[in-house]
């Protein structure tokens, strides 16, 4: 090797010192930017890291992006501007790599409702060029992780809708992807069916496949994800564990029920404000014989507000910690207080 | 489960690709005979109608074109065959549509496959269809008293003729396909191309002078000729006079050159359009 070369490649390893960051990365977006035929701007500057192994949570109301982005992701549409690599491979340049080495589960169920359950899954082993040798184990293992083992040899078309998604979710695996795209896999199932899809993305997670879910369902988003990104107007705005996010949008909620008249109810509020127990951005309300008390401190403090109550001669009959939701974040989100969650996050 | 890292993969090759996809296609065909079996019913049931309803006018027009010691079965049989083509190249659309209907175009198009593989394996199996209906049609009709004079080699002729029908007719299927992106619009436009194209042909009667100039732009008519050249062991083409390469060859040339290059301009638009719906299908 000549001096030259030596030199050029010692040259490109400092210039790409964050590529080689990106290409360790299961996805890696900087500043992406789609914007359609009709102007339409679904993507605006969004950027994004996940790491491999992660079960990732993609969030929004609709029309906020997140097909358009997982579209880009899987090589469907390319963007109109930015960097994406997805396992290393961008997907601009290299597409036949990026499909060979992730699974896609499109939000409207595609299975070839011709074909059986194993014709379906025989042909997309032969299109994810599965050794031949393996194809009836890998085929067998899968139907009966879907549990559709006993339906094996019947056309598509007989089957329900939940069947249907199982064996489209199983058609994107057949290949053992490092990566599996689901765009809203669970929308229309019935709760059963759900729990088995959940149960289902757990294991293959578990057993080291990152996991790209997008959804509209929060509690699935609470119940799978180890972190969530939330996407509106086409770019993000707030980002963390389902855990973070809800603690940022205000911890919990106390409720009190509070035995008699208003006055009573009054003094109750006061001593809620009035104690040292909770933080200063704690709120009070009431409403009839009710007092909510929205705090990051309701555990800690809950039992201590309660001996105060008794010792002014308050009689609490009713207690509860409600726990924020991610529709609480979501609802937040949507409120345009986005500032704040910014701001939490930084 | 083995681990992601792993790698299960073996690779894709244009050959292995395209050899999925053709078997696929055959598979859908097996799992639902219904319109190959009607197509080839529907054929043979022209055979039988149209020689019965127009066998003595059908015999008194021959005479009068020239055509001597040629039942009017015979003669028409490049009718039915171009029939049975165009109505079973039609299915390739049919095929498309409810791929992009059902999500399993996107799907398809998501995998490390070539394009060129997805769109040949489909392509191939569809004239596999188109052979074996040709093959069983033409063994009806000899039985029921057609007869093709250049026997097996002109049977095997016929056959490549109606293929580059087909194929013809497959890339326009393919085109109404992904403009209109509906079944039923796509029925429509093969009953709107096949029987006017037929009428407007040599198919079922001697062409007549009324029509000769629409018939010069109709494909039909050279797959017609150019079967009929291969039934009759002459040359019989209506609308072009070629002299240069002696008997059944005058109108074998010219037709099968007409039908190439149309395919080469029809196919093209479709390639076209099938590798744009491939990279903008997210849309």
């Amino acid at each position: 090797m000549s001096d030259d070369s030596l030199h050029n490649t010692e040259h490109e390893r400092t210039t790409t010192e964050t590529d080689k960051e990106d290409s360790s990365r299961a996805v890696a977006v900087k500043d992406l930017w789609l914007t359609y035929a009709d102007g339409t701007e679904a993507v605006q500057g969004l950027s994004l890291a996940i790491e491999r192994g992660e079960f990732f949570g993609f969030l929004g109301p609709n029309g906020a992006g997140k097909t358009t982005t997982i579209k880009i992701l899987a090589t469907l549409l390319e963007p109109t501007r930015g960097s994406v690599t997805v396992n290393g491979f961008d997907v601009a340049k290299e597409r036949t790599a990026v499909r060979g080495s992730i699974g896609y589960m499109p939000q409207e169920t595609s299975v070839d409702e011709e074909l059986t359950a194993r014709e379906n899954l025989r042909f997309a082993c032969g299109a994810y060029g599965v050794p031949r040798g393996d194809r009836d184990d890998r085929i067998a293992e899968l139907l009966e992780l879907i549990d559709l083992a006993d339906v094996a040899d019947t056309p598509a078309a007989q089957f329900s809708g939940g069947m249907k998604k199982r064996l489209d979710a199983a058609t994107a695996l057949v290949h053992d992807p490092q990566l599996v795209f689901l765009d809203e896999p669970t929308t229309g199932l019935d709760p059963k069916a759900r729990n088995r899809l959940w149960d289902y993305f757990q294991r293959i997670n578990d057993a080291g496949t990152t996991i790209f879910l997008t959804t509209q369902y929060l509690e699935e988003a609470d119940a799978l994800c180890d972190r969530l990104s939330v996407i509106r107007d086409g770019s993000i705005v707030a980002d963390g564990s389902p855990k973070e996010l809800k603690r940022r949008v205000g911890g919990e909620t106390l409720k009190l029920e509070i035995e008699s008249g208003s006055d009573v109810v009054d003094r109750a509020c006061k001593i809620s404000r009035q104690s040292d127990l909770f933080e200063a951005d704690a709120t009070v309300e009431t409403t009839g014989e009710t007092v909510r008390i929205t705090t990051r401190r309701a555990r800690e403090q809950g039992s201590k507000l309660l001996v105060k109550l008794q010792e002014s001669d308050i009689t609490v009959t009713g207690f509860d910690i409600e726990e924020t939701t991610l529709d609480d974040v979501f609802l937040a989100i949507a409120d345009e207080s986005v500032a704040e969650l910014e701001g939490g996050h930084a | 489960m083995s681990t992601p890292e792993a790698g299960t993969r073996s690779g894709n090759s244009l050959v292995s690709d395209t050899l999925v996809n053709f078997t696929r296609w055959n598979r859908k065909l097996l799992r639902n005979p219904t319109s190959f079996l009607l197509e080839i019913v529907v054929a043979v049931f022209s055979l039988l109608l149209f020689s019965a309803v127009f066998g003595e006018v059908g015999a008194f027009a021959l005479q009068q074109a020239g055509y001597v010691g040629i039942d009017y079965i015979t003669f028409l049989l490049p009718a039915v065959l171009m029939q049975a083509t165009m109505g079973s190249s039609f299915n390739s659309g049919i095929g498309l549509v409810k791929d992009l209907d059902s999500g399993m175009f996107e799907k398809t198009v998501v995998t490390p496959m070539s394009a060129t593989a997805v769109f040949s394996g489909k392509a191939v199996s569809e004239l596999l269809r188109i052979v074996v209906q040709l093959v069983i049609i033409l063994g009806l009709a000899t039985v029921l008293g057609a007869s093709i004079d250049l026997g097996i080699s002109g049977a095997l002729g016929i056959i490549a003729v109606c293929l580059l029908v087909g194929l013809l007719f497959m890339s326009i299927a393919n085109i109404v396909g992904l403009l209109a992106r509906d079944e039923e619009a796509l029925n429509a436009a093969s009953m709107l191309f096949m029987f006017p194209l037929l009428f407007l042909s040599p198919a079922f009667i001697p062409l007549s002078s009324d029509i000769e100039l629409l018939a010069t732009f109709n494909p039909v008519t050279y797959g017609v000729d150019a079967i009929r050249a291969l039934i009759v062991g002459e040359d019989v083409m209506t609308v072009l006079t070629v002299t240069r390469f002696g008997g059944l060859l005058n109108t074998l040339v010219p037709a099968v050159g007409i039908l190439l290059a149309m395919n080469f301009v029809f196919g093209s638009l479709a390639v076209w359009l099938l590798g744009r719906a491939s990279s903008t299908e997210g849309q």
